[in-house]
């Protein structure tokens, strides 16, 4: 029993080694300050021109959409830039599971989302003079969207190619198709059944209720549903990056 | 004593391409520990490919793999811990300085501060990067890249390291630095796998040698045992003062020659026996009126055997090694 809690503690702090590392390596790379950073600004602000809304309302907005690119970036952007340049290999061969390993990963586009979305919430309170109804649930709930939307960009990451560009394209395309059944443009209050019941396959719909309910203290859906929603396709996202890492070895990436 | 490596019926099929690209092909073979292993074949042989599946990168379609006693399909923890690995593309992080490459490497492989900081100063002065040791690895050139992959493969002192052509590319001076520390691991009981196709490499580093051709192991032995089972590819090498154009396939019709070679201004004569060839090679030279220049008889080197079983010519690095196409004349019915 000591040795299986010392192998997880070894594990965990090797998924942290891999975390810094990318970190020291990646966070300033042009593309991961385009797709992470500049995008989900650029896009708050393009869709917020000439629309009447509530500074917390902006901020709520703001903020899933944040983390909801930013946290997907990373995994298509640096694991197959780790494949083409070998030091993919690297991590593979090391002494770790490759749970261990996407942990690190994940943990990666989390940390980044974690760090932009701050930024969201300081422009949120600076110059859109926003208040947060519950400042505990807002930060929980950046933390468990970051990491849940890092698994589901790691599931991009994970398919078998040495080419950035490759999954970049099918990465974008998904994640636009969800943002935009999801309840960020058009709130659920507003939107008809059809479209509703669409919008309940987007995570993302579950991330923007999450952050109503933290910001403007009031959500559409049951906020243990957001969490748990939240939280179980962060775990079953894992999934489809194992196959595919599994995939990777028979091919040979 | 457990094998360092063991490998019964090794296959890999890449499912890639239309019906899967056999790459290794049920290969047999074992490596004794504080063994310096050679595994030699030309380009596209399969040598990447088995030294991928025996460092867990990528699965084999078949076969059994035990490193260090631990079998991979079952347990591969344990012999991930003790080994090193240095691929074929120097696989440093470019944005990071030589010293962080190694902290990162000596962190992942969960070495002790100490250990780490003393073990990266001692790389990095026995391979001369002691100075750039702040410097990112993006301005490093390649020789410096390719010491410093090999720095991160052996920081942790693994019992069993595996090179992918550690050195070609490089100028001498690197390419000897690397070749005396392979020695030197060796030496200090590390065994050693590495895949090569510079022949004479793998004669001066390496206690036995394989020879791996469209991923079938060909033969292996010691190279000086090699050379002695290829007996039949003894030469004599002759230059003359003039040439003529149907010089070569008259040498090529004297009795006791198998195949003739031009290299440079010298023809190489192969035969079973250059005693039984010199008297006719002289009378051939009396009836040509040919002066002679020099003459040699040469023992069978590793690379004439290498290339007796792979069929490629010296020096010519070919993607579908043949006889035929590469200038090299076999007598018809040999
Ligand atoms: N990922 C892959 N997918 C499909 N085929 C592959 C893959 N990697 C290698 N091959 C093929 O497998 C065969 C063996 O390749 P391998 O890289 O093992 O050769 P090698 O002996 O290392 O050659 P070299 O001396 O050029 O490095 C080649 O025909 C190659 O084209
Ligand atoms: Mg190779």
């Amino acid at each position: 029993m000591k040795n299986f809690w010392t192998r997880i503690i070894e594990e965990l702090s090797q998924a942290w080694i891999v975390t810094l590392k990318d970190i020291k390596v990646y966070y300033l790379r042009p593309g991961m300050i385009m797709f992470g950073f500049l995008m989900p600004f650029f896009m708050f602000f393009s869709f917020s021109v000439k629309r009447e809304m509530s500074a917390g309302d902006g901020m709520a907005r703001l903020l899933a959409l944040t983390i909801f690119f930013t946290a997907a970036a990373a995994g298509p952007f640096i694991i197959p830039t780790e494949r083409r340049l070998g030091t993919y290999d690297r991590l593979l061969a090391a002494p770790m599971s490759l749970l261990t390993l996407l942990l690190g990963k994940i943990a990666v586009g989390a940390f980044f989302a974690i760090a932009v979305s701050s930024i969201a919430v300081i422009i949120g309170i600076l110059f859109l003079d926003a208040s947060i109804a519950q400042p505990i649930l807002m930060i929980a709930g950046i933390f468990i969207g970051s990491f849940t939307f890092s698994t589901m960009g790691l599931i991009f990451g994970s398919i078998p190619t040495r080419n950035p560009g490759d999954v970049q394209m099918p990465s974008t395309l998904i994640r636009w198709v969800l943002l935009f059944i999801s309840g960020v443009f058009v709130p659920l209050s507003e939107m008809s059944t059809v479209a509703r019941g669409i919008s309940y396959i987007s995570p993302l719909t579950y991330s923007q209720d999450l952050m109503n309910h933290a910001v403007l203290g009031t959500g559409e859906l049951a906020l243990w549903l957001n969490l748990s929603v939240l939280f179980l396709s962060g775990v079953i996202f894992l999934l489809p990056s194992i196959k595919l890492h599994k995939r990777g070895r028979v091919l040979g990436y | 004593m457990t094998h360092a490596i063991e490998v019964h019926d090794l296959t890999k099929i890449y499912p890639s391409s239309g019906q899967g690209l056999l790459a290794v092909d049920h290969i047999n073979f074992t490596v004794e520990q504080g063994e310096v292993f050679g595994f030699l074949g030309p380009n596209g042989a399969g040598k990447s490919t088995t030294q991928r599946m025996l460092t867990t990168l990528l699965t084999p379609t078949e076969g059994q793999l035990l490193i260090l006693g631990y079998d991979l399909a079952d347990n591969a923890y344990p012999a991930k811990r003790q080994i090193g690995l240095v691929p074929e593309e120097s696989n440093v992080y470019t944005e990071l300085t030589a010293w962080d490459n190694l902290m990162f490497t000596g962190r992942l492989y969960r070495m002790s501060k100490t250990d780490r900081v003393v073990r990266a100063e001692e790389l990095l002065k026995d391979f001369g990067l002691w100075e750039k040791k702040d410097v990112k690895a993006e301005e490093f050139s390649k020789g410096m890249k390719r010491r410093l992959s090999i720095a991160m493969a052996i920081i942790h002192k693994p019992a069993l390291l595996f090179l992918d052509e550690p050195t070609p590319g490089l100028d001498v001076q690197s390419a000897r630095t690397i070749q005396n520390l392979i020695r030197q691991l060796s030496s200090e009981g590390t065994t050693v796998f590495m895949t090569t196709h510079q022949i004479e490499e793998a004669n001066q580093l390496c206690d036995r040698v394989a020879i791996i051709n469209h991923g079938k192991i060909a033969a292996i032995d010691t190279p000086e045992k090699l050379k002695q089972t290829f007996q039949q590819v003894q030469s004599v090498e002759i230059s003359f003062t003039v040439s003529f154009d149907d010089l070569e396939e008259k040498l090529a019709t004297l009795p006791e020659v198998s195949t003739v070679l031009k290299i440079g201004d010298k023809w190489r004569l192969y035969t079973e026996s250059p005693p039984a060839l010199l008297p006719h090679l002289i009378k051939f030279t009396e009836k040509e009126n040919l002066d002679i220049v020099s003459l040699n008889t040469l023992a069978p080197s590793l690379e004439d055997v290498f290339l007796q079983i792979t069929g490629q010519q010296i020096g010519s690095v070919s993607e579908e090694p043949s006889s035929q196409k590469l200038g090299m004349k076999r007598k018809k019915g040999k």
